[in-house]
């Protein structure tokens, strides 16, 4: 900074570089051309090009020449500036100068990766490069300010992903408030019987974990809960969870579940979500055995102390017609409360991970597998629940005729590599489906077939399982299933045939089989899209959350802040849902341990001699930074609350309010600079 | 306008040597081999060559080695490896007809009987060799006044494009009249060709006779050109596939209908006319082109069960999956030819479920389906008597 | 001042369009259409701004004046802007514009707004390439030889009257430059 108070009266010096990341640039646009063309703008002082101006001699090249040539001014034409332009601010930095007297210049995503003509893409990047050679002389030393960091955290999502980054972030002293939308935690893996490629039982690895989340004193866990307004940013957001009566008081609750033995309904009759529809509960029920927290809860849509049918606010009218057993046999413990109603709790954060997990392909979508239509055909996680020890058989494998399979189909990639349904590949399904197959032959005395397009094992101790599985013996047959009927020679068994082409001998397969497990893909889940705009996220094509960058910031969002665990982001298995919830948490860790946030200088402030008290940009602001001075009849910014639109800038009459980095004047010499004629 | 749109994926002058350079083709080129196409082919077991085999030959330029193979005669253009294809890789109508235009002209001894369907088609403008001018004899016996587009001699809102199944042939007959009436009932401004009107040509062009139905396509556009009219319905599922799709290239700009799908627009005046009940179980067979090859399952449901009486029920392999009758791509003139090869036929496969589900109708959309399902019905034995039915037919009895 | 056309180094013209894009979400599309090596048009130049709400309705004006065959302005979709409304602002600005920039007998074709969000780079290449071809049609708009030409009539003007004042006349045309647009702003 001192440096550059003794500069302030200097002519302006500007460094260029034009990089050539590799030949990812240089490929498709004359990077020398550009440096010789840049070097007879005004201002300039030195124009280089360079392979790699990110890499360390790049980036010394900039300080030396800062020091030696006596530079004021940086421009840099490479990448994204979304990408690097933190990396040459801080070179320009280390060179001696105030990191916002760099500009860059995006020529790869903008240009050589876009364009297809050599000639036009470097006319192109020649005009982006002049336009902030232009800019930069009007480009002031900024300060970067540092706001507070609340270290508290939000995580959104209580399966594995959201379960792991919650115990991490608790051991390491931070506070964490686990939001859940289903009555327990545990998610999808809960779900599952076995898990791949170790067949270690899923429950036994994921209720120890459910259990110290349950019982942590860093982790306030609000299950049956939503998440119904985010407000406010990095370091500083303004949650409201929404927590649904469950009409169980949770601290007097002590899970003992006498209510659900003495309800009034003596059988369970209602179909058991958890275990898919499969099993029956009753309207007082616990959602499974291993639940945490390990509080019953009451379904009024059943609850015979309930009228029928939700008011229009989406909540319940007591009845009051039932004998209430279930009250009874609670007794002293008085947790039982009909009148129980939602209720909002305000919290703030400094950081959220979103772990809002998947849904798992609606095989009715592919109508010719007969799902939903023949009793028989059953989705994975149907299977898992029928397989599982503690689901509606109890580990027995029979159909819901009540007999076992003696021959079984799985069918890969249903709702997944289709263009009809869903494009991307799912890349759980193959694995899960040998998993099925062993645990299929492990219960069963059944034949297998496999019906797979292409058999994709990757990760980590994968392919030794596909090949350990396989040897146990069972059909893998290279060909997707094409149709799904009931066998004509014989319909009062239920028996179904499976058509496909074997395309490795090119021969059509009519298989019967008992039971065909069709083997469902992963898809966003339906709330995603209103998640995404109240935690102002982006999505990708598909409806998946959008991280960052792929490679360099995968569990990163463009909101600060706010982080991405586990299939949210997109399909991925339990070990690698697991690691990215290490890793969002680390991130949320770096923000939080660092103690501030450093904001972007890029805030709006008012020429106060210049202003006409007109008012205009006081309505403008969605962030009420702007005030009015009703004494000296001015508008003035609150630094502190402005966000850095801009908007205001644009609408002032008089043109007295400037926004860092984006003033006027470096706007206009931009365009200038881009429609200025370029030699021929 | 959908037409439009799919017709730009591939234009008249593709072929088998430029099919991969367009849209169509690169789609192709994705093609990931699972076999999707040949595992729901109704004559995949007799295929040498299946669908998916033929794609991978094309692409390694083995392409040749199929066109000498007699495979691709046996595809009878039901839509069904289009319709379930992951990669929506149009075979039916874009690559399987290049194919069996190139086995046409390979294949030294054409079956008898789809030659001369051919040769009828070119000469007198319809596949059973009829006079031309008899094309509106069965007006005569419609009940209502059938109005002549020449002779109305202003716009009308709909050209009732007749084809010829339902012109010549005596069952085909009963669904013109049906529909007729039911124009009459409802007040529709229609009017139809008369006895210029010549095939619309879709067989030709799905089975390899391109030069037959451009000569077909471009004489049905300048018959179209001299008169006025806002759009075209008809009760022929071929013909109206071939003005969705290949039409546009044409030149056709006016929206095509089925009349399935105009009288299920028309549902609510037509409701209260539909008085009689027909106290019957009906299945309803998806004719390949309404259902596949568009995806209009719902609407010709819609109409039946609008009938006072009618207890639908569905066949085993309904709408997407729906079984084909067998006569598409040239299929209905092809019976000898796959009964000398040993191949089942289709459409005593699909009366085989119809029957099996108790029904008393089978109700059908398109004019082939009926003559193909009455003749299977002859040979597949079954207990109670089933009747096949226009879904036309259906309503117009019970408009009474 | 810069010249009216863009010509390419064989001498054909090729429009030149500036797109004014927001940081979070078009740009960032734009990103992605790069990281997805898709292919577009080269005529665009974009500059990044925070907002689309930062879109100062003089920026349009000055790239048109300056020589731009057309501008176009991204931002994030309704309810998705990143701070808030700021796209409803850029909206009602750009309807305003669109009305002005006729006025002025410019092609409101020349303008253009469209909402892209962060995974829409498809998107991205579809509305430049749109945007192209829509420009190319209209032509060349060549403000700033307009500019020239009525400099020189202005000036031509100045010089009559004085020489038909006389030499002597106070306030001598010198220094009564007529305004052109690159002083408007300043």
């Amino acid at each position: 900074m001192n440096i550059m108070e003794t500069r302030k009266n200097e002519p302006v010096r500007i460094g260029f570089y034009v990089c050539h990341c590799g030949v990812n640039i240089a490929h498709m646009v004359d990077v020398e051309a550009v440096a010789k063309y840049v070097a007879t703008l005004p201002n300039v002082v030195v124009s280089r090009n360079y392979k790699y101006m990110c890499s360390d001699p790049g980036q010394e090249m900039i300080q030396k020449d800062i020091r030696e040539q006596r530079l004021n001014r940086v421009v840099v034409a490479a990448c994204s500036p979304l990408l690097h332009e933190h990396t040459f601010r801080g070179a320009t930095e280390a060179g001696g100068l105030n990191p916002f007297y760099f500009q860059m210049v995006n020529i790869r995503e903008h240009n050589s990766w876009v364009h297809t003509d050599r000639l036009e893409a470097t006319r192109k990047a020649m005009a982006l490069a002049r336009a902030a050679i232009q800019r930069v002389p009007h480009h002031k030393p900024l300060e970067v300010k540092k706001v507070p960091i609340n270290p508290d955290v939000l995580i959104v999502g209580g399966g594995i992903a959201g379960i792991h980054a919650a115990i991490t972030m608790a051991n390491a002293g931070k506070k964490v408030y686990l939001v859940e939308k289903e009555p327990s935690i545990g998610g999808h893996m809960a779900m599952f019987d076995k898990t791949f490629p170790t067949l270690d039982c899923a429950m036994c690895v994921l209720s120890p974990k459910m259990a110290t989340v349950g019982s942590h004193p860093n982790i306030t866990l609000w299950t049956y809960s939503e998440v119904v307004k985010v407000d406010g940013y990095v370091g500083n957001f303004k949650v409201t969870v929404r927590r649904k009566p469950r009409y169980i008081i949770e601290d007097l609750c002590t899970g003992c579940q006498e209510c659900v033995a003495n309800c009034v309904y003596k059988e369970p009759k209602f179909p058991d979500a958890f275990n898919l529809g499969l099993g029956k509960r009753k309207p007082v029920y616990m959602p499974f055995a291993q639940a945490i927290p390990s509080i019953a809860i009451i379904d009024p849509e059943v609850c015979l102390n309930f009228k029928r049918g939700k008011n229009p606010d989406g909540s319940y009218t007591v009845s009051d017609k039932c004998k209430k057993l279930c009250v009874v046999a609670c007794g002293d413990r008085k947790a039982i409360d009909f009148s129980q109603k939602a209720e909002d709790k305000e919290i703030t954060v400094g950081t959220i991970i979103m772990a809002t997990g998947f849904k798992t392909f609606d095989p009715r979508r592919t109508p010719y597998y007969g799902y939903g239509v023949y009793p028989n055909v059953y989705t994975a996680l149907e299977l898992e629940r029928v397989i599982n020890a503690s689901g509606p058989t109890e580990g027995h494998l029979v159909m819901r005729n009540g007999k076992e399979p003696k021959r079984v189909a799985i069918v890969h990639c249903v709702g997944s590599r289709d263009e009809n349904t869903n494009r991307w590949c799912s890349r759980v399904c193959c694995l899960y489906s040998l998993k099925l197959a062993h645990l299929i032959l492990e219960h069963t005395d059944a034949e297998v077939y496999n019906f797979y397009i292409d058999m994709r094992t990757p990760g980590k101790s994968m392919e030794e399982f596909y090949n350990r599985v396989a040897e146990e013996g069972m059909h893998l047959v290279r060909g997707r299933v094409a149709d799904v009927y009931p066998d004509p020679n014989d319909t009062a068994s239920g028996r179904l045939i499976v058509q496909a082409e074997d395309t490795l001998t090119n021969r059509i397969l009519k298989i019967p089989v008992d039971m065909v497990v069709l083997s469902v893909g992963l898809e966003p889940r339906p709330e995603a899209e209103d998640l995404r705009r109240l935690f102002n996220l982006s999505c990708s094509s598909e409806g998946w959350f959008l991280e960052r960058h792929p490679k360099l910031a995968p569990v990163s969002t463009f909101t600060d802040g706010i982080f991405l665990a586990g299939c949210c982001q997109g399909p991925k298995d339990i070990p690698d849902s697991v690691a990215q919830a290490g890793a969002a948490a680390a991130e949320a860790f770096s923000l939080i341990d660092k103690g501030y946030v450093e904001q972007e200088p890029n805030t709006a402030f008012v020429l106060a001699e210049e202003c006409s008290g007109c008012k205009s940009c006081i309505p403008l602001c969605p962030y009420t930074a702007i005030s009015f001075n009703e004494e000296t009849k001015k508008a003035f910014i609150n630094e502190a609350l402005c966000k850095g639109c801009g908007t205001c800038v644009a609408a002032c009459p008089s043109g007295s309010i400037v926004q860092n980095l984006f003033e006027d004047q470096e706007i206009f010499s931009e365009i200038d600079g881009v429609l200025a004629p370029l030699p021929q | 306008m959908a037409g439009v749109a799919e017709a730009a994926v591939v234009d008249r002058t593709t072929t088998l040597q430029t099919l991969l350079n367009t849209p169509a083709g690169k789609r192709m080129i994705t093609c990931i081999q699972c076999g999707t196409c040949a595992g729901t082919c109704p004559y995949g077991d007799y295929m040498e060559f299946s669908p998916r085999l033929v794609i991978n030959m094309l692409r390694r330029g083995f392409i040749d080695e199929v066109i000498k193979s007699d495979s691709l005669l046996r595809c009878v253009a039901c839509y069904a490896c289009t319709a379930k294809c992951p990669r929506n890789i149009r075979l039916t109508d874009v690559l399987l007809p290049l194919v069996k235009e190139q086995v046409l002209m390979n294949n030294t001894q054409m079956p008898a009987e789809f030659q001369k369907s051919l040769e009828n088609m070119h000469r007198y403008g319809n596949p059973m060799g009829e006079s031309p001018r008899k094309r509106t004899a069965w007006t005569a016996t419609a009940g209502v006044k059938v109005p002549l587009i020449a002779e109305v001699k202003r716009e009308v809102d709909v050209l009732w494009f007749v084809e010829c199944y339902t012109s010549f042939y005596a069952r085909g007959q009963d669904n013109s009249r049906a529909t007729a009436k039911l124009f009459a009932a409802l007040g529709v401004d229609f009017a139809i060709l008369g006895n210029d009107e010549k095939c619309a040509g879709e067989c030709g062009q799905m089975t390899w006779e391109s030069g037959l139905f451009e000569s077909l396509a471009e004489y049905n556009m300048k018959l179209f050109g001299k008169y006025k009219f806002r759009r075209i319905v008809t009760g022929d599922a071929h013909a109206f596939n071939a003005f969705r799709f290949r039409y546009p290239m044409y030149g056709l700009t006016q929206p095509v209908e089925h009349t399935t799908q105009f009288f299920a627009r028309h549902l609510e005046q037509l409701k209260p006319k539909l008085k009689k009940p027909l106290n019957m179980v009906v299945t309803y067979h998806d004719p390949c082109c309404l259902g596949r090859a568009v995806g209009c399952y719902e609407d010709p449901r819609a109409l039946l069960q609008a009938i006072p009486g009618v207890k639908l029920v569905e066949m085993v392999h309904n709408r997407v999956n729906a079984v084909c009758c067998g006569g598409g791509g040239g299929g209905m003139w092809l019976d000898t030819y796959y009964k000398q090869k040993g191949m089942d036929r289709l459409s005593e496969r699909r009366v085989k479920e119809a029957i099996a589900t108790g029904a008393d109708v089978l109700a059908v959309a398109c004019p082939y389906e009926v003559s193909r399902f009455e003749d299977a019905l002859k040979v597949v034995p079954h207990d109670k008597p089933m009747v096949v039915r226009d879904v036309v037919e259906l309503l117009a009895e019970s408009i009474g | 001042m810069s010249d009216s056309t863009n010509k390419t180094p064989d001498g054909n013209w090729t429009p030149r369009i500036v797109a004014f894009f927001c940081n979070w979400c078009t740009y960032t599309a734009a990103d992605l259409a790069g990281v997805s090596r898709m292919k577009y048009a080269s005529n665009i130049r974009v500059i990044r701004l925070m907002c689309s709400g930062r879109v100062d309705p003089q920026f349009v004006v000055d790239a048109f004046a300056k020589g731009a065959d057309g501008v176009l302005i991204g931002g994030c979709h309704p309810n998705d802007c990143h701070y808030v409304e700021g796209n409803y602002k850029c909206l009602r600005r750009y309807q305003m514009l669109k009305r002005m920039i006729a006025d002025m007998g410019i092609e409101p074709d020349r303008l253009r707004l469209e909402w892209i969000s962060a995974a829409e780079g498809e998107k991205v290449r579809r509305v430049v390439n749109e945007m192209v071809e829509t420009v190319k049609q209209l032509g060349p708009l060549g403000i700033p030889a307009k500019f020239e030409q009525w400099d020189k009539e202005m000036n031509a003007l100045a010089e009559h009257v004085a020489a038909s004042q006389g030499a002597g006349a106070p306030g001598s045309s010198g220094q009564n430059k007529p305004q052109t647009a690159q002083t408007a702003h300043v």
